[in-house]
């Protein structure tokens, strides 16, 4: 789904090479509220992502120095936090995060055919030497450098172990820590020194190869938003909630074998508020339409306190008990009422229309 | 002019007339006689103001002759000129085909696409218009299959095979009436994550050529490893039977892959150097693919840069260059395109352009007589 601007233009496609101008009138605003997502939101994300995954790092490098259940606990308790971080800014699938397969490097998933996982074990149960250096565990698989196989490592089948002696096991969740935080390190120097695609988003004109003018630059803030609130819903609640509770898959969920899978829901939906909280929009709407951004805030409030108290949860104890699963499928409901907010009339006003033909990849 | 089969004007009058006399006899008088006074007719899935879906038929003057309602969101169209019927597939995942006759001599029905397979929206017929070739997903093994339905039998599905690659997107027949050339986008997905892209590291894309009688690999092209994100998706032929191409780009988005390329079985595949400008406009995606054989011109157009560009299939310049918002549907139409927008706009290749702002056309249209 991808917003655009309502062009005027016309030519015979018989004729010789000729592009007619675009001649469309710029969102008010739009550049600044671009500006103030970016100062206000994606930047501070990343750098929090950045800081969780060094705090990630030494805490995992405790652990693997003097194995204990207390160092065991921190580990474990730091991935909760990266995975926090994380979710309050993946959404944002653009840009610096797209180059070098970051996005897949961070978190490979869904791994429908488990093929990340096999090898991830495999790397466990062949004591891989390369899979425990960060610079060569970065050229494997997108699949064993992420938070997918760390959060096998920390929680998965064996884990426990990891209290009393540390071994490989550890050294490759150091080594999967070490390359999260390189990664995460360059993702925060992009954004704050405004680096190629990240710099481009905050300066559009007619010479700029990504956003042609405001307009372009707002639609890829407000795609960020309607396409994050598609993949809550499409990807990761519908991947393990089924329309009837005979249909869930907890095992699908993200995120399982941590009981983070509610963390990294909420994560995302507070993104989305984040997002509309640091642009501003209201200040660009009339004060007749500002209503729509209240909307929209109020129905993530809502969608929030609907998941608030699942955390920490498994997710098949919530899928087993009808009154958690209700207040999940309650979250997912307002991601579809959100969706219209937010990518028809929220970016209406702004003279954005929702692309129908240019859906990813038909 | 998909396959090379669309029949003249001359035929398909003669056709309605006589054939079609029931078809035009269920239609409005004013939708019979627009279909009469149209010189051709265009066929393209839709949705609708109110949310609902289906498959419009055009006539070459934008005018609206007849809808054939869907369940759900459509893709593209096959078309057997011989019997005058036609196949709107769904749009990825969907698990449903709607076969409606375009001489309206029988009712429309559905294709439930096989256990455990979904469509991935594009189709064609046999020469002979027996046999119906779909591109198909195998859901659990993630591997590309085309589905073969029996059209002289309730379109039974009579058989499967091998596309030798992940996603495969449009085919067509080519010239010789046996193999069919497939285009596999390469990028997994799975109907449990909606349209998440599931390995864009790993993601080989291919465009193939299969025996359809054997169901057999005849050949198989690759682009350089280099642009292994290069989903190649959508084709048309051209007047020497040569298969061009358009891409979908999956990496990062400052990169500025070529989008176009043109493959011939028995030699190699090549990608075309287009302006700077043109390839820059089509935001790393083209929608569609249409070749118009007679003019030796073959357009590509972007609904995500709001840009359509004309090739000549002889020297590889480009002819013709458009802007034109969420343009993607595109058909050969006498010296140039018909074009259709997501904002409801038509736009034929001579005379005025429509707009039936009741309506969005999808990615695609076909000229079905």
């Amino acid at each position: 789904m991808v917003l655009r601007r309502l062009i005027l233009a016309a030519a015979c496609l018989a004729q010789p090479v000729a592009v007619v101008p675009a001649g469309a009138i710029e969102p008010p605003g739009a550049a600044a509220m671009v500006q103030d997502a970016i100062e206000g939101y994606i930047r501070p994300a990343y750098a929090s992502f950045a800081s969780t995954a060094g705090v990630l790092g030494g805490a995992v490098d405790a652990l693997c120095r003097e194995p204990s259940p207390t160092h065991l606990g921190m580990a474990r308790s730091a991935f909760g936090a990266i995975v926090d971080a994380w979710s309050r800014v993946e959404l944002v699938r653009f840009g610096p995060v797209m180059d070098d397969n970051r996005l897949e490097r961070i978190l490979y998933w869904p791994d429908r055919r488990s093929t990340g996982l096999k090898q991830v074990q495999a790397i466990l149960a062949d004591r891989d030497a390369g899979a425990v250096v960060p610079e060569s565990l970065a050229g494997k698989s997108v699949a064993v450098q992420g938070l997918g196989a760390l959060e096998f490592v920390l929680f998965g089948t064996g884990s426990d172990d990891l209290a009393t002696a540390a071994g490989f096991r550890c050294a490759y969740g150091a080594a999967i820590s070490a390359n999260l935080g390189s990664i995460a390190a360059r993702l925060d120097t992009a954004w704050s020194t405004g680096e190629a695609a990240a710099g481009l988003w905050a300066a559009p004109g007619p010479d700029n190869p990504l956003y042609r003018d405001g307009g372009e630059a707002l639609g890829e803030l407000l795609d960020t938003m309607i396409h994050g609130l598609e993949l809550v819903r499409d990807v990761r609640i519908d991947g393990f909630m089924g329309d009837a509770a005979s249909g869930d898959k907890p095992k699908q969920a993200l995120f399982w074998r941590s009981e983070e899978t509610i963390a990294a829901l909420r994560g995302n939906l507070a993104s989305i508020a984040g997002l509309l909280e640091a642009s501003d929009m209201t200040a660009s709407l009339p004060e007749d339409r500002r209503w729509i951004v209240g909307s929209a805030r109020f129905e993530l409030a809502n969608a929030d306190r609907a998941l608030s108290g699942l955390e920490g949860l498994p997710i098949g104890d919530i899928l087993a008990d009808p009154d958690r699963r209700a207040r999940l499928d309650y979250a997912r409901l307002v991601t579809t009422s959100l969706s219209d907010v937010i990518g028809r009339q929220l970016s209406g006003e702004f003279g954005l229309t929702v692309g129908f033909s240019s859906l990813d990849g038909d | 002019m998909r396959s090379g089969r669309a029949i003249s004007v001359v035929d398909r009058r003669v056709f309605l007339k006589a054939a079609g006399a029931a078809f035009l006899a269920g239609l409005a008088p004013d939708a019979a006689a627009a279909m009469l006074a149209a010189d051709a007719v265009f066929a393209t899935a839709y949705v609708d103001r109110e949310g609902s879906y289906g498959i419009a038929l055009l006539s070459e003057e934008g005018h609206l002759v007849h809808t054939q309602p869907l369940p759900d969101r459509g893709h593209d169209v096959a078309f057997d000129p011989l019997t005058g019927r036609a196949v709107a597939f769904a749009r990825r995942p969907g698990t449903f085909a709607v076969v409606f006759d375009r001489t309206g001599m029988t009712a429309p029905s559905t294709i439930a696409a096989a256990p455990g397979r979904h469509f991935f929206g594009h189709g064609v017929f046999s020469p002979d218009g027996r046999l119906l070739y779909a591109t198909e997903n195998d859901i659990d093994a993630a591997a590309g299959l085309i589905g073969v339905y029996d059209a002289t039998a309730g379109f039974a599905r009579i058989g499967e095979f091998q596309t030798h690659g992940m996603d495969p997107h449009e085919l067509l027949l080519m010239p010789d009436g046996r193999t069919l050339a497939v285009a596999n986008g390469g990028i997994e997905t799975h109907p449990d994550f909606g349209r998440a892209k599931l390995n864009l590291s790993t993601m080989k894309p291919s465009l193939v050529f299969l025996d359809r009688h054997t169901g057999s690999l005849v050949e198989s092209h690759e682009l350089a490893p280099a642009l292994h994100q290069l989903s190649i998706r959508h084709m048309d032929l051209d007047a020497r039977g040569r298969v061009w191409f358009g891409c979908q780009y999956e990496g990062p988005a400052l990169d500025r892959p070529s989008l176009v390329g043109r493959v011939q079985p028995g030699s190699g595949i090549a990608l075309l150097d287009m302006p700077d400008d043109v390839l820059a406009g089509l935001r790393n995606y083209v929608g569609s693919v249409a070749a118009n054989p007679a003019a030796g011109t073959v357009a590509v157009s972007s609904p995500q840069g709001n840009r359509l560009a004309v090739i000549d299939t002889e020297t590889g310049m480009l002819v013709g260059d458009l802007v034109l918002t969420e343009v993607c549907g595109l058909a050969a139409d006498r010296d140039g395109y018909f074009a259709t927008t997501g904002e409801g706009r038509i736009v034929p290749a001579s005379g005025e352009d429509a707009t039936l702002p009741g309506y969005v056309w999808d990615n695609h249209i076909l000229r079905i007589g």
